[in-house]
């Protein structure tokens, strides 16, 4: 879905705390866009969940730049990035950090994990053992780290970009529904058209392009926008209009599990940060609908039967979402 | 609802008062109808499924029918035994009986009582089904209609204002209950944010709209029937006239019925036409009643069989042994194609022969000719008559009547003593039958009564002949034909009633043209060796009214034929006087005088000179019918596009000024309007954007599936107002202080025109002839369970 591509999308009463926004994402994306091309979508997707301080799952098959994709989310906002390489013997240790005995100062030294940081980047989640993946997951949910009895936040903003690979299973420990849940969105690359492909030859051909990638905005401005994303309206009938849509997909006979009341505030948050995008300072039925899929379908799980029917749940979500009839004048 | 329609169904009741004599006809009734609504209602309160009720209502009726209709022979008075149940069949044979064999108001008999409460049951368990069951109020309409229906057909005086103005109301009632059922249904009133100008404005619509509607359906209603010839009012009375045969003996119903039908019509319409020998063509008969039951003449049953079959000659009357002399005269007579079927020639006196197509029969009695097969309509037959008209001195002489069977004298014994007396005294001195048959028709002709085709009622109890005779004098002929036969065979004359048709008027071109108006009844009266002669005691009354083309025979006029004409009109001349005593004279009148036949009279003279073709009376407006039809159909073509736009001008008036949110979705519901209009798809799934974005592309084919026509994508300005459009929309549905968007109007009639531009023609002239958006079924529903939502 286009969204104000053209026609004046953001006539709908640009103010002055999303104009900021919008400049700001625009720059983050022209900046990210110097390293992949061709996947406007993906960048928008990956920016709301940023604003909505949510985390973001992507899920592709190796090799179509997730990994670029959260490095140079990062690179742009100039603000500190982790990465974590998930590998079965990776412990929850190495996630949160470990206290050190310094043997000359006589007491314990936290030495912080790679969760310490605004972007965190898991690479191949999927590889790592239940007990790592809970515990990157539990700082995802609180924003905190508990080790050793102490309790130390987080520093917002705090995004877990995690990739994870569908199509290797050998040796994996797929995500439970319960850890899916966590992630606000879910996204796929997808492969590049053939244009993005061939400048994509061109433009790493001499060097990374994430080396020239210089950072367009910070962490406090990002902060601050996330301040501006909350304060965006969300009309009673749009309320009404997400609550139902997540209801529906607890009703649906082709889902054998629903979406949480976490879905519902994800969806929200997201909706807002994606009109804040859009330039506007409140939510219409487009930014649910574009955002329903991405929101709502990693956290599905399809009945038998539409397995049966091969129906996956970005399907069925869709399906809902074409019955559900919008808001109307109140 | 149950409630509702028993109230409707009982201020039904008043409706048959006209048709049901008695007081206390309407009691059980009222009271099955009462027993079967509150069976309804309350079973209905368990909120179970409501299949079982009408099961439940027909048990309540047939167990409560027992005891009211069967009491005696029931089990304690309550249950039904087997002998009840034949009971209460035999009562219901009674009902129909006397339903059947009484003219309206028929007496409220324990028979006619049972039939009308079961009647009322079935009405109020049909009603209980339609209104309540199927949530169809309105349908029960048509059941009151057939109530309605019932005085309408059988009485002549039709509903009484106050009992049609009781079942109205009685009908609305049940509506708004209906409607208040419904408005209940949909949760508690919210006032409507608009202020109250706009209110106002919507309202005058409103009114304006349903009085449209309503005038154009009146409209209709007047102007349709005129226009088109084969949708008279007359035509239902053709239903409704029955001949019915049983084995070979043919009865007709009541002649005297529908020759007051044919009298009351108000059109005048031509019956037959027909051509003769004759200077003066004598009446034309259709029915002889010869028994009189005391208070009705009714014919004796004819038989079919071969011995009637005519095949040529007729059989000679009673009283002739041969032939008469007196030349032949043949009439040729074509009955009118738009006439009901008449199983009963209308025949000169006397006929000998008949030459018609199909098998037809003669009663040798009466010499009615008659069929038992269904005779076409527009039937063409000639007859051969005897042309005898006998002269008074030839009645004068005439004895007691030997050659005819006594019957023709027999009156019922129940007869009021002073109509006896009455005659006694008229004929007292008169000699002869003659002499006594002038005396009495002369009581009738002298002034002395009046004319009127819807005499008033005769009060419960009186006799009505004697009512008639001595108390108000006023009738019209079939009361003076009756009066004065029952009369002469008081004064010991054979006589009978004959009904029929008058001879009608002299058209230009020699035919004869016999209209309903025409129609009439005349006493025969049997004199020894002259047959049976008529007579008319009909009056011509005064100030133009009376039986128009009525004639009094020579013979009958007292004098010889030059005397006094009392049931003559004016104009008339030439249809009165008898060819065997003048006829030259009588000869050259017809022609001499045309201009007399268009002389003012009380008659409509139009079918007669339209047929003719000799009308001066005025500018021709038969026109006006038919261009009032067309007009009418016109304005019922056109009131769909007449309320569209009448919807889009209000719609368009109310963009400038007031709230823009409110603005934004009045242009919005109107561009949904138009898009439905056009052919294209509206769903309550879309947002505004989404369908800003579809519609950018209607026509294109990529989208909305084209009607017709090549791809014709909307322009790219009509984009641009589309464009603004939704985001008004969208700003004043979603945002927290929806912002004003100046141009609303401007964009809207730019966005119209452009999808209209894109849509091609037949989609518009569809748009714009049979706007779709004024459908509810093409509406998309609003969004559910948003009531809930909204503040």
């Amino acid at each position: 879905m286009s969204l104000g591509t053209h026609h004046g999308g953001r006539g709908g009463g640009v103010q002055e705390d999303v104009g900021e926004i919008v400049a700001v994402a625009d720059r983050v994306r022209g900046a990210i866009e110097t390293v992949i091309e061709g996947k406007p979508e993906v960048l928008r997707i990956a920016l709301t969940v940023l604003l909505a301080e949510g985390h973001l799952l992507i899920e592709d098959v190796p090799g179509v730049g997730k990994t670029m994709l959260a490095k140079a989310l990062g690179r742009a906002v100039d603000c500190s990035v982790q990465r974590v390489q998930f590998t079965p013997d990776l412990l929850p240790s190495d996630i949160t950090g470990v206290s050190v005995y310094h043997q000359d100062r006589r007491e314990f030294e936290f030495n912080p994990g790679p969760v310490f940081a605004n972007i965190v980047l898991g690479d191949e989640i999927n590889r790592a053992s239940p007990k790592t993946q809970a515990a990157l997951l539990e700082c995802m949910a609180e924003r905190q780290v508990s080790v050793d009895g102490q309790t130390r936040a987080l520093e917002r903003p705090f995004m877990v970009v995690a990739t994870q690979n569908p199509s290797d299973m050998e040796g994996t420990y797929a995500l439970p529904e319960a850890q899916r849940d966590r992630f606000m969105a879910r996204v796929s690359v997808g492969y590049p058209a053939p244009q993005a492909e061939l400048d994509m030859i061109d433009s790493h051909s001499s060097r990374s392009p994430l080396d020239t990638l210089v950072p367009v905005t910070d962490a406090a401005q990002i902060r601050d926008l996330t301040d501006r994303v909350r304060a965006v309206h969300v009309a009673p009938g749009m309320r009404r209009y997400v609550v139902d849509l997540v209801n529906s997909t607890r009703t649906s006979p082709d889902l054998r599990l629903g979406a949480s009341p976490r879905a519902t505030l994800h969806l929200v948050r997201a909706a807002r940060a994606y009109a804040a995008l859009d330039g506007r300072h409140y939510v219409v039925p487009d930014d649910v609908q574009a955002l329903a899929v991405p929101v709502l379908a990693h956290r599905l799980l399809p009945a038998p039967e539409a397995q049966m029917e091969r129906l996956s749940p970005e399907q069925i979500v869709a399906k809902l979402v074409a019955r559900l009839p919008v808001p109307g004048p109140q | 609802m149950p409630l509702a329609s028993l109230v409707c169904l009982l201020s039904a009741l008043p409706l048959l008062g006209t048709v049901v004599r008695g007081e206390t006809w309407w009691v059980p009734a009222a009271f099955v109808t009462t027993a079967v609504c509150g069976i309804s209602a309350l079973y209905r309160l368990s909120g179970w499924n409501s299949l079982p009720v009408p099961f439940l209502q027909l048990f309540a009726v047939a167990f409560l029918s027992t005891p009211l209709f069967a009491p005696h022979e029931a089990l304690l008075g309550l249950l039904p035994t087997w002998d009840s149940l034949e009971h209460l069949a035999q009562v219901f044979g009674e009902g129909v009986a006397s339903i059947d064999g009484n003219a309206p108001p028929v007496a409220a008999s324990y028979g006619v009582t049972m039939i009308i409460a079961l009647v009322f049951a079935v009405f109020a368990m049909a009603s209980d089904f339609l209104a309540v069951t199927a949530r169809c109020p309105g349908m029960v309409g048509g059941l009151l209609l057939a109530l309605v229906t019932v005085p309408l057909v059988v009485d002549d005086a039709g509903v009484g204002a106050v009992a049609a103005a009781s079942c109205a109301l009685g009908f609305l009632f049940l509506l708004a209950v209906d409607m208040w059922v419904r408005g209940r249904e949909w949760g508690t009133r919210v006032p409507d944010g608009r202020d109250p100008s706009a209110r106002l404005l919507g309202r005058v619509l409103r009114v304006a709209t349903v009085s449209a509607a309503s005038a154009a359906a009146v409209l209709l209603a007047l102007t349709v029937p005129l226009a088109v010839p084969s949708l008279r009012s007359d035509a239902f009375y053709a239903m409704a006239d029955g001949a019915y045969t049983g084995g070979d003996v043919l009865t007709t119903t009541h002649p005297l019925v529908s020759l007051r039908r044919e009298l009351g019509a108000s059109s005048d319409r031509t019956v037959l036409t027909y051509r003769t020998d004759a200077e003066q063509p004598d009446y034309l008969r259709t029915y002889v009643l010869n028994e009189f039951d005391g208070e009705n003449w009714t014919m004796t049953p004819v038989s079919a069989s071969g011995d009637t079959l005519v095949s040529g000659e007729l059989p000679l009357p009673a009283g002739w042994d041969g032939e008469p002399d007196g030349g032949p005269v043949t009439t040729r007579i074509s009955l009118d194609s738009d006439s009901p079927r008449m199983d009963f020639l209308p025949l000169p006196y006397w006929a000998r022969a008949v030459d018609a197509p199909g098998e037809w029969y003669a009663d040798p009695d009466s010499l009615m000719v008659f069929t038992t097969d269904s005779p076409p309509t527009g039937l063409n037959f000639s007859v051969e008559t005897v042309d005898r008209v006998p002269t008074g001195d030839e009645l004068a002489g005439s004895g007691a009547p030997v050659s005819l069977p006594g019957d023709h004298r027999n009156l019922p014994s129940g007869l009021d003593p002073s109509v006896q007396a009455l005659t006694d005294g008229l004929v007292e001195g008169a000699e002869s039958p003659y002499e006594r048959a002038l005396a009495i028709q002369e009581y009738f002709t002298g002034g002395l009564f009046t004319y009127d085709l819807s005499p008033p009622g005769v009060p419960e109890g009186a006799d009505p002949l004697s009512h008639f005779l001595l108390e108000d004098r006023v009738g019209y002929c079939e009361q003076f034909a009756g009066a004065m036969a029952v009369m002469a065979r008081q004064a010991d004359i054979p006589a009978r009633v004959a009904v029929g048709y008058t001879a009608g008027e002299r058209m230009g071109d020699g035919r004869w043209a016999v209209t309903v108006g025409d129609a009439h009844a005349w006493p025969e009266l049997y004199f020894e060796g002259a047959g049976w002669v008529r007579f008319e005691p009909t009056p011509a009354a005064s100030g133009g009214e009376g039986q128009g083309s009525a004639t009094v025979p020579d013979y009958a006029s007292g004098d010889g034929g030059a005397g006094e004409r009392p049931a003559e009109e004016p104009g008339g001349p030439d249809t009165e006087s008898s060819p065997s005593t003048d006829p030259s004279e009588d000869a050259e009148e017809p022609d001499a005088s045309p201009g007399a036949d268009e002389a003012p009279e009380d008659r409509e003279t139009e079918p007669a000179s339209a047929s003719g073709g000799g009308s001066d009376a005025g500018p021709d407006l038969s026109w006006l019918p038919a261009a009032g039809g067309a007009v009418g159909a016109l304005l019922l073509l056109a009131l769909p596009a007449l309320a569209r736009a009448l919807l889009r001008w209000s719609r368009t008036a109310s963009l400038s000024g007031g709230e823009p949110a409110a603005a934004a979705h009045t242009a919005w519901r109107e561009l949904r309007d138009t898009c439905l209009d056009l052919g294209g798809p509206w769903a309550p799934t879309e947002s505004p954007r989404a369908t800003a974005e579809r519609l950018s592309r209607f026509g294109t084919g990529t989208d909305v599936p084209r009607p017709d026509g090549v791809p014709a994508p909307v322009p790219a300005e009509a984009v641009a107002a589309l464009w603004r459009l939704a985001l008004a929309e969208e700003s004043a549905r979603y945002a927290p202080a929806p912002t004003g968007a100046g141009g609303l109007r401007a964009d809207l009639a730019a966005a119209c025109a452009g999808l209209a531009a894109a849509a091609g023609r037949g989609a518009r002239v569809r748009a714009a002839l049979l706007p779709r958006s004024l459908a509810p079924w093409h509406r998309p529903r609003p969004a559910r369970d948003l009531a809930a939502t909204t503040p």
